[in-house]
């Protein structure tokens, strides 16, 4: 911008004057925001290893002891394992199966002209909008003729169709929005249908799958009104319920340390999970496809 | 190798009633390199992907050799297509791209690895092969876009503009490529194109399509010199030809003051229906200056003058206001483009008098647009 100097490459970006006072206030916001939601992860993660007597003397301070005893005892006395091991087999099993299921829905509804299809589509869109409110009784029904109710069996098929009118949704405009000489490509070059779809639509779709996976993820793993309404029986637990029991069922006698670190177990792994996602979820589409 | 052959297909899209192609006929030689040229909409990537398979042919047929490939699935087909935007799979390396059909195909790995090695060796691919598209230049891609095509060793390449998206100087490179390439491997080709230069530098035999309907099939040459009728005649050649409507008496073509005079046959081919006029047509390197007077000659206003070094362009408009209204060029209606010499080219403004040279007019009917007789 200047004339005067001579090395532009070395010259520093000045923001404008009006700019500052913005800037300032755009990060003191940020700032505040970052606090308001770490904060209480903290505060849990530094409460779940302290004792219940700690947590009431003390709720800021450190525990005395960094002790693991809270999360053995959440883990094994409250059965927070079991449920842990339930949770991973039902949201995994959910998840292969909305993914799998969804992405192939969403690619025939996609990219192939046939009768019926936009029908098809909107009952789909459909779904997305009834309320689970409503339906929590007529599935209980169903589950029940099925000889499913209050099994895992049960409660991944009942994720697996909560998830799929999403999951469809979301792949369907993707799907859309991949280039069609690629799959003219894939045709000329002898792929059936298939091996169109899995090798080289699907890879394609990575960034899309790896969204919706995340977002179907957080919602399963979080899912409380179906598993207390579809999923009584206590061996079979889920984590949401094991968490509401610390709070529920034992009353006055509540072990605060224990429901901190069922908490903090409950969490990490949808920490992991987005962590794990986020080079994906920013990935680009189809760059490199064409030109 | 095998020739190509379309025997009155026709495509028509659903929801319209006008064909896309109307009874293409057309005969592609074994080991050609055929063009097919026009406007956008013309028909000519329809022609193509009908072809390819990856359109439905409504009525006639396509062979393939002796082969009636008309129901036959793209993938049966043995043919390998160039896509406008190349079409490449993203995730997949450079050797994997170009070796995925051979794959799907079940050959070996080791001859894959061969076959594509020796592509990527004739496309000066070779230290590219673990790249994945988007790490290469347009160029780049526009190659590997045709390495996929070349290690099938098809019957038939399909090449659907694959140029049109490099920049000027890398087109004009890699069309000689292409076309050097081709004649190598002596594999039977069909090229699509709206460039008419693309089209007669790289064809063997050039069709040109308009709204679905073939014009015109031949050599560069007979396309050049014979056109037969006035749209082929306005769209091959660069500046397009000067054409225009005019009157004619006395046996001969009024335009505006110069008499040019026809022949007896082409006389005899005028009918009823062109009302006393006939079309002419003269390119713009067919004409030399004159002095005023002369026999046969028209005088041109100067409003712009082209220099490209080795030519010069002169666009104007003619003298006489009548047969100026009737005539134009490829700068639009009104407007006459002449060559000049370069070295010393007239000024803007000034006043310039051609003459056409001689058989080097195009007749049309003005009310058929065809070719007339001479």
């Amino acid at each position: 911008m200047s004339a005067t100097t001579t090395r532009p490459q070395t010259r520093k970006v000045v923001p404008a004057k009006g700019d500052r006072p913005v800037a300032v206030a755009s990060h003191g916001a940020l700032v505040l925001w970052c606090v308001l939601v770490i904060a209480p992860m903290l505060w849990t993660l530094l409460s779940s290893f302290k004792t219940s007597g700690e947590i009431f003397a003390s709720p800021f301070g450190l525990p005395a002891e960094w002790s693991f005893t809270n999360y053995a005892n959440a883990w094994v006395d409250s059965g927070l394992g079991d449920a842990f091991i339930n949770t991973v087999i039902v949201v995994g099993t959910a998840l292969v199966l909305v993914m799998l299921l969804g992405s192939m829905c969403a690619y025939v509804l996609g990219r192939f002209e046939f009768f019926g299809r936009r029908a098809i589509y909107y009952l789909m869109l459909a779904g997305l909008t009834f309320p689970v409110f409503l339906a929590i009784v007529p599935l209980f029904f169903v589950l029940q003729n099925l000889g499913l109710l209050g099994t895992l069996p049960g409660l991944i098929v009942t994720y697996v169709s909560f998830a799929l009118p999403f999951t469809v949704f979301f792949l369907y405009s993707f799907f859309r929005g991949l280039p069609v000489e690629i799959s003219e490509a894939a045709a000329i070059d002898g792929a059936g249908e298939w091996r169109t779809f899995f090798q080289v639509m699907l890879p394609m779709a990575r960034p899309g799958m790896a969204s919706v996976a995340i977002f179907n993820f957080l919602g399963l793993w979080n899912q409380f009104l179906l598993p207390v309404a579809l999923n009584t029986d206590r061996d079979n637990w889920v984590l949401a319920q094991v968490l509401a029991s610390f709070i529920s069922s034992a009353g006055y006698a509540v072990d605060f340390g224990a429901m901190f670190a069922a908490a903090v177990v409950t969490i990490v792994p949808v920490l992991v999970a987005y962590i794990v996602f986020q080079r994906q979820l920013q990935g680009s589409v189809s760059q490199g496809t064409m030109k | 190798m095998a020739t190509v052959t379309y025997d009155h297909a026709s495509r028509i899209y659903p929801g319209t009633e006008r064909p896309a192609v109307d009874a293409l006929n057309l005969e592609v030689e074994d080991g050609e390199f055929l063009v097919l040229v026009g406007p956008s909409g013309c028909g000519k990537s329809t022609s193509l992907r009908m072809l390819a398979g990856l359109e439905d042919v409504n009525s006639g047929r396509i062979l393939i050799g002796d082969r009636d490939v008309t129901d036959v699935q793209p993938k049966d087909r043995d043919i390998a297509m160039v896509f406008q935007n190349y079409a490449l799979y993203p995730h997949m390396s450079v050797a994997d791209n170009m070796g995925f059909a051979l794959k799907i195909a079940g050959k070996p790995k080791a001859e894959i690895r061969q076959r594509v090695e020796e592509a990527a060796k004739i496309l000066d691919l070779s230290e590219y092969l673990d790249r994945k598209p988007k790490a290469l230049s347009g160029g780049q891609r526009q190659r590997v876009a045709m390495g996929r095509a070349i290690v099938r060793q098809p019957q038939v390449f399909l090449m659907d503009e694959p140029l049109s998206n490099l920049d000027a100087k890398l087109r004009v490179q890699t069309r000689t490529q292409i076309a050097s390439l081709q004649r190598r491997l002596g594999v039977t080709t069909v090229y699509v194109t709206h460039d008419q230069t693309e089209a007669l530098t790289m064809g063997d035999r050039i069709c040109v399509l308009k709204d679905g309907v073939l014009q015109q099939v031949g050599t560069p040459r007979d396309m050049y010199d014979t056109p037969q009728n006035v749209f082929v005649a306005g769209f091959i050649g660069s500046p397009a030809m000067n054409l225009g409507s005019f009157k004619v008496a006395d046996g001969k073509a009024n335009l505006g003051g110069a008499h040019i005079p026809l022949t007896r046959t082409t006389l005899d081919a005028i009918t009823d229906e062109d009302k006393g006029e006939i079309t002419l047509g003269f390119r713009p390197e067919a004409t030399h200056l004159v002095s005023e007077g002369t026999e046969a000659s028209f005088g041109i206003r100067v409003n712009l003058v082209e220099e490209l070094g080795s030519d010069a362009f002169v666009y104007g408009e003619m003298l006489d206001k009548e047969a100026s209204e009737h005539i134009s060029s490829g700068a639009g209606d009104a407007q006459v483009i002449v060559r000049v010499e370069p070295r010393n080219p007239p000024m803007k403004g000034d006043t310039v008098y051609i003459q056409i040279e001689d058989g080097q007019k195009h007749l049309f009917s003005s009310a058929t647009g065809q070719r007339l007789p001479e």
